[in-house]
């Protein structure tokens, strides 16, 4: 119950701030949608950093995780409105556009979660380092 | 865009993520393996994606509620953070088969279903 209150919570505030940046940068069903592909990138960057860095650290508890993981950057990234802009751009005959924003999509978002466990590696928290800074 | 559907919205993405949460928590992803979970949750919200674009464009659904159901409760539902991170997880692992899997199946699954349920309900 604690842990679904956690993504609940998460999840209210990642679409909060997909909504805040959908209405910043608004693009009709037919224009290419910006916002979603900046939403997508910076949160596959920040997921991969979290997973990859801060979680690996005993200290963090594990209702922080369901908060900021499944909760905010779940529901604040989004694979349905890439699906629904395709479509869209596709049933109005803009193939060039969609095929661009799917390749903008892919190559963007996958480096970037590549990146964000790079970097996130960097701060891993290594129970071999502890012992040998122990002993 | 008015406090009540605002509300509306965010309130859908919360429980959708719940949803999200608990499919991926009832399917758990074994070292290696295609995370089924996330891949459902994906599929299914681009399907229902597909349906609201199709029912709005026949104007069935109002703007607000087009809202509430796409912005809140699919892209609550759906993920591309977990997507890609499980992804590149599964590449780094060597675990290229899967990766590719993953990558390739969901894109085209999604697509399908989004496409298939857009044509259906318009």
């Amino acid at each position: 119950m604690r842990n679904a209150l956690a993504v609940f919570a998460g999840g209210i505030i990642g679409t909060a701030l997909r909504l805040g940046i959908d209405r910043a940068l608004p693009h009709s069903d037919t224009q290419f949608p910006v916002s979603t592909l900046i939403i997508n990138t910076s949160g596959a960057f920040v997921l991969g950093w979290l997973v990859a860095g801060l979680w690996t650290r005993p200290a963090v508890p594990a209702w922080l995780k369901l908060l900021l993981g499944p909760g905010v950057l779940g529901a604040f990234t989004t694979f349905s409105a890439v699906m629904v802009s395709l479509v869209s751009l596709g049933a109005a005959s803009s193939w060039p556009l969609a095929g661009l924003y799917l390749l903008a999509t892919l190559l963007l978002g996958f480096p970037a979660a590549l990146l964000g466990v790079w970097l996130g590696g960097r701060i891993r928290h290594l129970p071999a380092a502890d012992a040998g800074a122990r002993s | 865009m008015n406090a009540l559907v605002f509300a509306a919205v965010v309130a859908g993405g919360g429980a959708a993520a719940v949803v999200r949460y608990f499919v991926s928590r009832a399917l758990p992803v074994g070292p290696g393996r295609l995370p089924i979970g996330v891949l459902i949750v994906n599929v299914a919200g681009a399907l229902l994606g597909g349906v609201i674009l199709g029912l709005a464009e026949r104007a069935v659904l109002s703007s607000d509620l087009r809202l509430v159901l796409l912005t809140g409760v699919c892209g609550g539902l759906t993920t591309f953070s977990t997507w890609s991170v499980e992804t590149i997880d599964l590449a780094l692992k060597g675990r290229w088969r899967s990766a590719v899997l993953n990558l390739v199946g969901t894109l085209l699954l999604g697509i399908a279903v989004c496409a298939a349920g857009y044509l259906l309900a318009r």
